[in-house]
């Protein structure tokens, strides 16, 4: 008998502890983390953890497969010492400032172009979209052969029409062409994010004030400046934002166009980055090149997230 | 019909998986064995890829070894090699070209077990491949075969014009401003690629010019040896060649003499090769000769590629067994060989005078001892520092910016002061 009664106080006992955690399992505070902890995990694995290790790496001599020690800053300030280093850098001002700067211009030009009624403006729209959509590296390559020396369509054409003399520039070859191409890829490549994102917020522009505007006798460039632009500041804060970082970091445009040539002046800090840690084993050097303006950088996302949110409020 | 609730889908899917694990005693992906993976470059010589992937089934019937197969861009290759290493995961044997073995020495199996075989069958490792896989004293890599820089040049147009083929690189000046009239340049590469340095390396050594002196330790570009090398490319540039090549990849030269546009290029046969099979209109013309020469006489360069097997690699053995069996059986070799078409030379010295040189008249010239074949870096002896100046394109770099307009003693002491920097490295 006493056995019995122990065999039936530790079913008991199981049961309960059953039915406990089938009720945690009921309670959104328990459910709720449990469910958001794979996607957190994932986080920290894909994201905090190479970041981590990036700065690890920047402030090591690490050597691909070779033991590695801390050596301070030493990484960053040898870097100056670097001719292609310091080229890189004012490549990366260059390229950002000139493409984002186009990007914008172009941006506010199509997105007011495509607020208007046209023919066939939902598949326009949807066509606009296409460099946005299409695998960077593939795009790439497809104008990698449009600026190739020897089968160039460009030059074809420039030439066809009179407007070059033979063979045409060497897109790819020469510094401040190479520099062109790689900037024109970007802004064909990024032009349809900036165009769509601000053709939102255009949308979102009530008539009335342009009703206002118009009653008050201001014409199509007084209302552009006094209502449309004022009203755009907080999305086109948000939108060179995201550009500003997305080009600086940019990699696949380079790297598949010039590799970085000719003699770096096109290189960005991801493709030397890449070049100097993956492809010479320096990843500690490597790292401290892919970091070296993530301080200046945060600073811009600070202060732009600031003006947008005084903007909002 | 009873619904799946939040719980049930939770418990379920989590005892499922960990039973399965528990129950095998392994996590997932080790479940299988003897199943390899091998990771090569697209190679030049595309028959010789699907050769691979013809022998790799046969491979697994007669040995039960599955093996997986990867093709990378030679471009991409140095990065990828990086990647596995540091992660240590990856392939478990990789192809390697040059002496990127002495880059990843100490993450490299001993191999010399498998060399020594392979030498009793075939005869010593021809020189360069000595140089690119022997490492302090050890193989850490299987050479496998090696494609050797020539004067490939179209003999049609050179007839022609009663153009002679040239026998040294001041020669090549000479014949490569008629041909720049003819409206078929030289294509000499110079930009950020391994053609580049190729050549470069080789019109360096014909000249008596070096990077790093025997020792391994004393930088030697500074010389005015360097600087009458400077100065012919130059005027190579300027007289023979069109600044196209300051924009080429590896494939470009290759493609400029396809396309009928370059009238002479120092590559391998890889050019004419992919002509003939794809029946380009230029083939006919094609044809090769010796390397230039020069004031130190001739150097060729050679680019010797070994299979290395990842000390991380949980199959070594599996991974051994497929090196036995592409190079070790001699009709699979042969085989091999026979795809590139000439591309990729056996690299063991007994097979010098290989079938594959007399499929094509064109190939005769490939016949060679292999006593000029050296490796990037020569005459400073293969070391994981002139790997780092050969990857930094600091050579190229020197040429490109000499031709652009650098003076030639500015442009000689960039590339010094880089060099230097790399080779004070830790």
């Amino acid at each position: 008998m006493a056995i019995g009664t122990v065999g039936v106080a530790a079913a008991a006992d199981r049961t309960s502890l059953r039915a406990k955690a089938w009720g945690l399992l009921d309670r959104e505070e328990w459910l709720g983390p449990i469910f958001v902890s794979p996607a957190l995990i994932l986080l920290l694995l894909l994201v905090a953890y190479p970041f981590c290790m990036a700065l690890y790496f920047s402030v090591s001599n690490a050597f691909i497969g070779r033991p590695s020690h801390f050596v301070g800053l030493r990484n960053f300030i040898d870097l100056w010492g670097s001719d292609a280093f310091r080229q890189t850098f004012q490549n990366a001002f260059v390229f950002s400032g000139a493409a984002v700067g186009a990007k914008l211009f172009l941006g506010i030009s199509l997105a007011l172009l495509l607020n208007e009624q046209l023919w066939f403006k939902r598949l326009i729209r949807g066509a606009v979209l296409l460099p946005w959509v299409i695998p960077t590296a593939l795009s790439t390559l497809g104008w990698s052969w449009m600026f190739n020396s020897l089968y160039s369509v460009v030059n074809w054409t420039g030439l066809a029409l009179g407007l070059m003399n033979p063979p045409g520039p060497n897109w790819l070859g020469q510094q401040y062409y190479a520099m062109t191409a790689v900037v024109v890829v970007n802004i064909w490549r990024g032009l349809p994010f900036f165009a769509i994102t601000i053709l939102a917020g255009l949308v979102a522009i009530p008539r009335e004030l342009y009703e206002a505007a118009e009653a008050d006798g201001a014409g199509p460039v007084a209302r552009f400046w006094h209502v449309t632009l004022p009203l755009l500041k907080p999305v086109l804060a948000i939108v060179v934002l995201f550009s500003t970082i997305f080009t600086f970091s940019d990699f696949n445009i380079v790297y598949v166009l010039t590799h970085g040539g000719p003699i770096n002046s096109t290189h960005l800090f991801a493709t030397l980055a890449r070049q100097i840690g993956l492809e010479t084993g320096r990843i500690g050097e490597g790292a401290a090149i892919s970091l070296y303006l993530f301080p200046a950088l945060m600073i811009v996302v600070w202060a732009q997230l600031r003006f947008v949110r005084k903007q909002a409020y | 019909m009873s619904s799946i609730t939040r719980r049930h889908f939770l418990t379920t899917t989590t005892g499922a998986g960990l039973a399965g694990i528990l129950a095998t005693g392994l996590p997932p992906a080790r479940g299988q064995q003897r199943e390899i993976s091998y990771l090569c470059w697209n190679n030049f010589a595309p028959l010789s890829d699907k050769k691979l992937a013809e022998i790799a089934p046969r491979f697994t019937k007669d040995t039960g070894i599955k093996i997986r197969i990867d093709h990378i861009a030679a471009p991409q290759q140095a990065a990828k090699y990086a990647s596995e290493v540091q992660t240590q995961a990856g392939h478990d044997l990789v192809e390697m070209r040059m002496h990127v073995p002495w880059l990843y020495e100490p993450q490299l199996v001993d191999v010399s077990d498998l060399v020594a075989d392979l030498e009793k069958k075939y005869g010593k490792v021809i020189g360069s491949g000595y140089e690119a896989a022997h490492v302090h004293g050890a193989w850490r890599a299987v050479p496998q075969y090696h494609a050797v820089f020539v004067s490939a040049y179209r003999e049609d147009l050179f007839k022609k014009a009663g153009l002679k083929a040239p026998e040294t690189w001041e020669d090549l000046y000479k014949v490569g401003r008629e041909l720049k009239k003819m409206g078929n340049p030289v294509g000499i590469p110079i930009s950020q690629n391994f053609d580049t340095i190729s050549t470069g390396s080789a019109v360096m050594w014909c000249h008596g010019a070096r990077e790093v002196d025997k020792d391994g330790k004393t930088v030697k570009i500074n010389s005015p040896q360097t600087a009458e090398v400077i100065e012919w490319y130059k005027k190579m540039y300027r007289d023979c060649m069109e600044p196209e090549v300051l924009s080429w990849t590896d494939a470009s030269n290759n493609e400029s003499l396809q396309q009928g546009k370059a009238g002479w290029i120092h590559n391998p046969v890889s050019a004419y090769i992919v002509a003939r099979d794809q029946k380009l209109v230029t083939a006919d013309g094609i044809n090769h000769h010796l390397s230039l020469s020069g004031p130190a006489g001739r150097h060729d360069v050679d680019a010797p590629r070994s299979i290395g097997i990842w000390k991380f690699s949980k199959n070594v053995e599996p991974a051994k067994e497929w090196i036995r069996y592409l190079l070790g059986k001699k009709e699979v070799y042969d085989e091999y060989i026979m795809s590139g078409g000439g591309f990729n030379l056996p690299i063991y010295t007994k097979m010098q005078d290989h079938a594959v040189l007399k499929t094509d008249p064109k190939l005769a010239i490939l016949k060679g001892e292999g006593v000029n074949y050296h490796t990037y870096g020569w005459p400073a002896p293969a070391s994981d520092k002139v790997q780092l100046i050969t990857n930094s394109f600091i050579l190229p770099n020197m040429l490109a910016k000499a031709v652009t307009g650098t003076s030639t003693k500015d442009a000689i002491a960039w590339a010094e002061n880089e060099m230097k920097k790399i080779m004070a490295g830790s």
